[in-house]
């Protein structure tokens, strides 16, 4: 029976590969480019997650590392010209998970209440940073990106838009995502799981669980950077939306609506909100107030999110990759 | 003799479907304004002069037969958001035409858009002067004034008035620092005697200006040079005057009915100094005739924002004229260096960068005027675009892109 799930399960991982890779023939361009978003937005939520669901951190600041990653990329670019693609990415997620460490090491001696409100105030800060400096950052009036090709050795692909930005993203942004699967799984991010559950055993075991801490809070500031490097590849621009609270709010939708208990949750959580997001921009403009009105439903009622509900209706595991406990909700 | 009827028969055909594809297609314009939220009556106004255009085209048969078909947009005054309804628009609608007046990051994400995409962007409210300068971009034009236009405008103003102090005030962000910059750089130039004695930066939506109004009077400036707008330009000057400012304002933005309707006190406003590139009271038989018309349409004034929308789609729609086509490269390659006549002067459009060379027009505000019942500007007096003019080396624009 074990066996017969295995084979099952593998079975649909490669039907879902394969149809990730038969994307580009099946949707229009701009379907596509709404799922290269989804796919954007799915990185961001799953590094939300890893604060919110493994460490019970709730934090109202995600979009500085987002934004800065964003911003970080875009500087790059246009301050030194001639950087390669991969060069500026890797720029972008190096200042990020420097920032990560600064902030990191300034907040994690408090948890709860007063964590929450500091990142809201780093968010604030890193807000006010780009605002001000506008030799470096374009201010509000953001900075636009000429994205240079992708030198793969014997082609230079030009990945700002269409399939080659989809496979880019799916390549980069996938290997991402399954590298914080893996990160979980680890027993790095297993102890930061039992930090969560009850952090004065894991002291008394012998753990260091402020280190633990911030080495996820690090991780997740990074993964949260190279997504919004990406954000700004797809735009070929950035403003300072990509650092705004309205930025940070997106994301906790996402999670909350996706489930923060499942790993998968906020993948789902992103693909809806986009979607979602999408449709109901066309029909109103007060499309915020629905989206406001599901998260409260969302939070009430559906506590597990869609990834959470999906579970229970098809009645499979009953324990979620979190031990089917509502992380960050205790 | 058959042969000949038969191709002349076959080139009758042709002819009549080429007829009846010009004549029966649309070219669709979107219109990319905040249509919610705070700045909702701004982008209201900008969407009301395009509608404008739009009728007056359709009305004329339209442009080289096609009719324009508006679509208003609500960019949320966000590029994201914008560029994302934008790209819907291009991929799934063929919509190469788009337009906006209200965030210059909204114009510097749709310029980088419609370059990737084959579209153009025109705007007729976007100021910040890297937009056709650092960012200047092959697909996007500015059918409007910029900072610096404006900023020279009211420098040659208060350098004719001849005032020897002035305080410059402004919010605190790129735009009022570009407009601060732009005017002491001119007035400097004009008239090397006049002394900048202070300037103040202040936070976007200060509700209480007293320190700076005493700060204004305590420099003893004559003048007051601000490109504040909303309730900062509207807040200022209405406590201004009871904290004891006698010195005026020489403002960006008090060609507009709404703001003196807002600061409820006419004494506070009166000869205050206004500077755009369009007004009510720009004299000429051309504004006439457009404001009648727009009052009998409407049942209400073009004032500012619709004037301007108004005129650069009527300019737009020259360049679609000259180009024979709806071509989105042909389009470019027509309207620069095209002229246009319209109610506020000659406008052309400048190649190397594409910001529109326009006169400006400076007015006071006065008491009685033929429109409304409280103040509002008087005769406009026009500065000659050579006098408000960035030489295109020095915009920034390292060409077209």
């Amino acid at each position: 029976m074990a066996s017969q799930n295995a084979v099952l399960h593998r079975v649909g991982l490669a039907l879902a590969l394969a149809l990730l890779l038969v994307m580009p023939w099946l949707l229009g361009s701009y379907q596509l480019r709404l799922f290269t978003e989804a796919v954007i937005f799915s990185l961001y939520a799953v590094s939300y997650n890893m604060l919110l669901g493994y460490a019970g951190l709730l934090s109202f600041g995600h979009a500085m590392f987002f934004g800065w990653g964003a911003f970080s990329f875009a500087v790059a670019l246009n301050h030194f010209p001639g950087i390669p693609l991969f060069g500026a990415v890797a720029l972008a997620m190096a200042s990020t998970t420097v920032m990560g460490l600064v902030v990191g090491v300034l907040l994690l001696r408090v948890k709860g209440t007063p964590f929450a409100l500091l990142t809201l105030a780093f968010n604030a800060l890193v807000f006010a940073i780009g605002i001000k400096w506008h030799s470096v950052t374009g201010g509000d009036d953001g900075l636009s990106i000429a994205c240079p090709p992708l030198n793969l050795g014997f082609t230079a692909l030009n990945v700002s838009h269409g399939a080659n930005l989809y496979f880019f993203t799916l390549v980069i942004v996938g290997a991402a995502i399954a590298f914080a699967w893996y990160f979980t799984r680890t027993a790095m991010g297993q102890s930061v799981l039992l930090i969560r559950e009850n952090e004065e055993r894991m002291r008394f075991l012998g753990y260091n669980t402020n280190v633990s801490r911030l080495i996820l809070f690090v991780l997740s500031g990074a993964l949260a950077g190279l997504a919004g490097s990406f954000y700004a590849i797809l735009n070929s621009f950035v403003s300072l939306d990509a650092v705004s609270i309205e930025m940070t709010t997106k994301v906790l939708l996402m999670t909350f609506i996706g489930g923060t208990g499942q790993f998968l949750g906020p993948v789902v959580g992103a693909f809806f909100f986009t979607y979602v997001q999408n449709y109901l921009s066309d029909l109103t403009d007060n499309w915020p107030l629905i989206m406001g009105a599901l998260f409260i439903g969302m939070v009430l009622w559906v506590p597990g999110g869609l990834a959470g509900l999906a579970a229970k209706l098809s009645g499979g595991r009953k324990q979620g990759d979190q031990d089917g406990t509502l992380a960050g909700m205790e | 003799m058959r042969k000949g009827l038969l191709l002349g028969l076959a080139l009758l055909l042709m002819l009549s479907v080429a007829s009846a594809a010009w004549a029966g297609g649309t070219i669709k314009l979107a219109v990319m304004e905040p249509l919610s939220g705070t700045f909702k009556d701004i982008g209201d106004r900008y969407l009301e002069g395009v509608k404008y255009a739009a009728e007056v085209l359709n009305a004329k048969g339209g442009i080289n037969g096609m009719k324009v078909e508006v679509i208003a947009v609500d960019s949320e005054l966000k590029p994201a958001i914008a560029t994302r309804k934008a790209t819907k628009l291009i991929m799934k609608d063929g919509v190469k035409y788009f337009c906006g007046g209200t965030g210059s990051s909204v114009g510097g994400a749709m310029s980088v858009l419609a370059k990737n995409q084959g579209a153009l962007f025109y705007t007729y409210g976007m100021a910040a002067a890297s937009l056709t300068g650092a960012k200047c971009s092959s697909n996007f034009f500015r059918a409007c004034a910029n900072t610096d236009n404006q900023s020279y405008a009211l420098a040659v103003w208060v350098a004719q008035q001849g005032f020897k102090k002035v305080f410059c005030l402004a919010q605190d962000y790129s735009f009022g620092k570009e407009a601060v910059a732009a005017f002491t750089k001119k007035l400097a130039e004009l008239n090397p005697e006049a002394k900048v004695v202070g300037t103040a930066l202040h936070p976007i939506g200060t509700k209480d200006f007293a320190p700076y109004v005493s700060q204004i009077i305590s420099s003893g400036a004559e003048v007051v040079f601000t490109s504040n707008w909303g309730s900062d330009l509207t807040l200022l000057i209405k406590q201004a005057k009871p904290l004891g400012l006698k010195a005026k304002f020489a403002c960006y933005y008090l060609n507009d009915e709404n703001a003196i309707t807002a600061i409820a006190n006419d004494d506070a406003v009166l000869g205050s100094q206004a500077v755009e590139e369009y007004m009510l009271t720009i004299p000429g038989k051309a504004n006439e005739e457009f404001i009648a018309g727009f009052k009998k349409a409407k049942g209400y004034y073009p004032t500012w924002l619709r004037g301007k929308a108004y005129l650069a789609t009527m300019f737009w729609a020259e360049a679609v004229k000259k180009a024979g086509s709806a071509k989105v490269s042909d389009v470019i390659k027509a309207w620069e260096g095209l002229s246009y006549d319209g109610p506020a002067g000659t406008w052309t459009m400048r190649a190397c960068d594409h910001q529109v060379l326009m006169p400006m027009w400076t007015a006071t505000v006065v008491a009685k005027n033929p429109f409304f019942k409280h103040a509002y500007v008087g005769p406009a007096t026009m500065v000659p675009s050579a006098k408000v003019q960035v030489p295109c080396k020095d915009t920034g624009c390292k060409g077209l892109k």
